[in-house]
């Protein structure tokens, strides 16, 4: 078993003390970033990635840190989605169906223990998934020269507008233009400055994590600015967390379905944690039937999303580490860190630096039981963090970010920068035109071009090398098809969301 | 943020906000497409570094006047209140973005960030109590934690 063996010698890594360390804070981190409202994955990752660098970390600790800030936040969404109503993100929203009702009958305790458990089992799911799969999509993967990549391109961004059910046109804007913002700078071919304006800031291109900052925390807070006045919340009693951890037990045969849902939906290219939640949720109400009393209070109708998101995080992690295409926005953003340091993911990054993919993969599953352990005893600490007023939050947030990305390279240019991507990205929310692709298109532009040109360069100038190989028309079928479920899954959600 | 799940309530016709974009964009887009063409190499490519821009612009500007054409829907635009909030906000980043280096971290830090929660609705005491604490506490996890140095305040070394 090579697996196993990778496997040990990842666990020495996860298990140095450093390492360890790292895996701790990024857990407790990432539970509180999740927990405040309005601030998810996305966001709080995007925070943490100037921070990582100031750290002086190397690549397999930085990669730790964020991805166990990552399941934190997957962990901690489901907080103020049971306790204040507000889901901190967007998988977390099908939680607050029956997670607030609970908390309003005073379970909300029990409802925290359940969906801990739920998130566990589903992100352990998700993490073994991970260690087997990822592999095998190398092995496959391993074949693939230029044109097939370009195809693989292509798939992440027809998929990214397809599947998560926005108007399609919008989406295919944002990607268009994150390309053609990903084509600022220097060509790395020719060595010819494009859309520089003569500003040397942009020789070296848009700088991601300037730009995800900006788009993602910035926005935020404009967003937050709309509506200052705090809404009155009631004060509920949570009750202990040890009757949910009894109630998973009974709630098992629906962790274990949601969980094999969301790892599917996390490991489609484009699709992520809110379809698996959405998924997750609608195929246990559909499955329970009559019986069940979903939107008034069903443990089921918080373990299946909860399972659901949870395992779709991690699915998510497969396309980004062996193909090096992110299935989500805070795959993305985990993308981002790793270009930056020059690493890029890929079949050759599991031949290169094995460790490294299997230390993260060991430092998932300690991680994980981290977050259990903390989440059952510590869940009515967490739940007083909801209480710092806004006011503080979000300009605490706001100076993060900035001293934060200033640290990077002590620019002003960069911090105006950020501000110019944060009033772009709080227009595009508004706009209803989705972020996660422009950051797509920027991260990956590069990647795009090149192996487009060297594809042309092998062929000589020859544009059908793009279509030749079985490999990249299957690539394009699978697109194809993928956009049609979307635009049948739009349906649906619209139809379900018309009675409502 | 495109969720599958979109709170409908605050959503309203774009018709105004979805042109203006698909305008914006438009433009954005031709004017990518001719300025590709000053981007020429020296030497014989398949592909000069012109191409791949000018493949971009073409469907985003075709798409855009797709958005000109069928405008879609919009989150509820803010208010007057909101927009001078927001405005502000911006402006007092932009001036600490500009002022930080000459006027060292803590002093323009401290201005700043009193006057964000200001912005973000709390009264004056609180604002300045909790606006130190915060510029205290991040100038101690950059410089002592992190050992990266924040720029000083002129004729000192803090």
């Amino acid at each position: 078993m090579d697996i196993l063996a990778f496997l040990a010698q990842g666990f020495a890594v996860a298990l140095e003390p450093q390492n360890l360390f790292l895996a701790l804070i990024g857990c407790v981190i990432g539970t509180l970033i999740g927990a405040l409202p309005g601030l998810g994955p996305v966001n709080g990752v995007a925070l943490m990635i100037p921070l990582s660098f100031n750290f002086g970390l190397p690549a397999t600790g930085a990669l730790i840190l964020l991805v166990s800030v990552y399941y934190g936040c997957m962990y901690g969404g489901r907080i103020s989605s049971i306790v204040l109503n507000i889901p901190g993100d967007e998988p977390a929203m099908m939680t607050t169906l029956d997670g607030y009702p609970m908390a309003l009958q005073g379970r909300g305790g029990e409802a925290l223990g359940v969906s801990a458990v739920a998130s566990f089992v589903g992100a352990a799911v998700a993490t073994l998934g991970l260690a087997l799969f990822a592999p095998l999509l190398v092995d496959f993967a391993i074949r693939f020269g230029p044109a097939e990549y370009f195809a693989l391109f292509v798939l992440a961004f027809a998929t990214i507008g397809g599947v998560t059910g926005g108007s399609l046109v919008k989406s295919f804007i944002a990607a268009f233009l994150g390309l053609l913002l990903g084509s600022v700078g220097i060509d790395a071919v020719s060595g010819v400055p494009r859309y520089t304006f003569g500003l040397y800031e942009l020789y070296d291109g848009i700088d991601f994590i300037v730009a995800l900052v900006g788009l993602f925390a910035i926005s935020e807070c404009l967003i937050f600015l709309e509506d200052i006045r705090g809404t009155s919340r009631p004060t509920l009693t949570m009750g202990s967390a040890l009757p949910g951890v009894r109630a998973a037990g009974r709630c098992a045969p629906t962790i274990a379905r949601g969980s094999l849902i969301g790892f599917v939906a996390g490991v489609l290219p484009g699709a992520g944690a809110a379809l698996g939640s959405f998924l997750a949720y609608m195929l246990e109400k559909r499955w329970v039937g009559r019986s069940g009393r979903f939107g008034e209070g069903d443990p089921r109708g918080v373990a299946a999303p909860e399972a659901g998101n949870n395992a779709a995080a991690g699915g998510a992690l497969i396309p980004m580490l062996s193909l090096g295409i992110p299935g989500s926005g805070t795959t993305a953003i985990l993308l981002a860190l790793l270009l930056s340091m020059n690493i890029t993911p890929g079949p050759l990054l599991f031949e290169q630096q094995p460790e490294m993919v299997w230390g993260l993969v060991a430092a998932l599953v300690i991680g994980n039981v981290v977050l259990l352990v903390l989440n059952v005893p510590l869940v009515s600490l967490f739940a007083k963090v909801l209480q710092a007023p806004g006011w503080f939050l979000m300009p605490m947030v706001v100076m993060v970010a900035f001293v934060g990305v200033y640290s990077l390279n002590n620019s002003a240019f960069d911090l105006y920068m950020m501000l110019g991507f944060g009033v772009l990205g709080y227009a595009l929310r508004k706009l209803e035109i989705p972020t996660v692709p422009v950051v797509l298109g920027l991260l990956l532009g590069g990647q795009m071009e090149f192996n487009l040109r060297r594809a042309m360069s092998i062929s000589g100038g020859e544009w059908s090398i793009l279509w030749n190989s079985g490999i990249s028309v299957g690539i394009y079928l699978f697109a194809v098809t993928l956009i049609v479920a979307g635009l049948v899954y739009a349906w649906l959600v619209k139809a379900r969301l018309r009675p409502a | 943020m495109s969720e599958p799940l979109r709170d409908d309530a605050g959503r309203v016709p774009g018709v105004i906000g979805d042109r203006i974009a698909g305008a914006l964009l438009l433009v954005l887009a031709l004017g990518a497409w001719w300025l590709s063409h000053d981007l020429e190499s020296g030497f014989m490519q398949p592909i000069g570094p012109g191409e791949y821009p000018r493949l971009i612009s073409l469907p985003l500007a075709a798409l855009s006047l797709l958005l000109i054409l069928r405008p879609g829907f919009n989150q509820r635009w803010p208010g007057r209140a909101a927009l001078l909030r927001q405005a502000l906000t911006l402006l007092v980043l932009a001036s600490y973005a500009g002022l930080v280096k000459p006027l060292g971290f803590l002093p323009a830090s401290l201005v700043a960030v009193t006057l964000l929660i200001r912005l973000f609705g709390a009264p004056w005491k609180p604002a300045l109590a909790s606006g130190s604490g915060l510029t205290l506490a991040l100038y101690a996890l950059f410089e002592f934690v992190l050992g990266m140095p924040l720029p000083d305040m002129p004729g000192l070394d803090w």
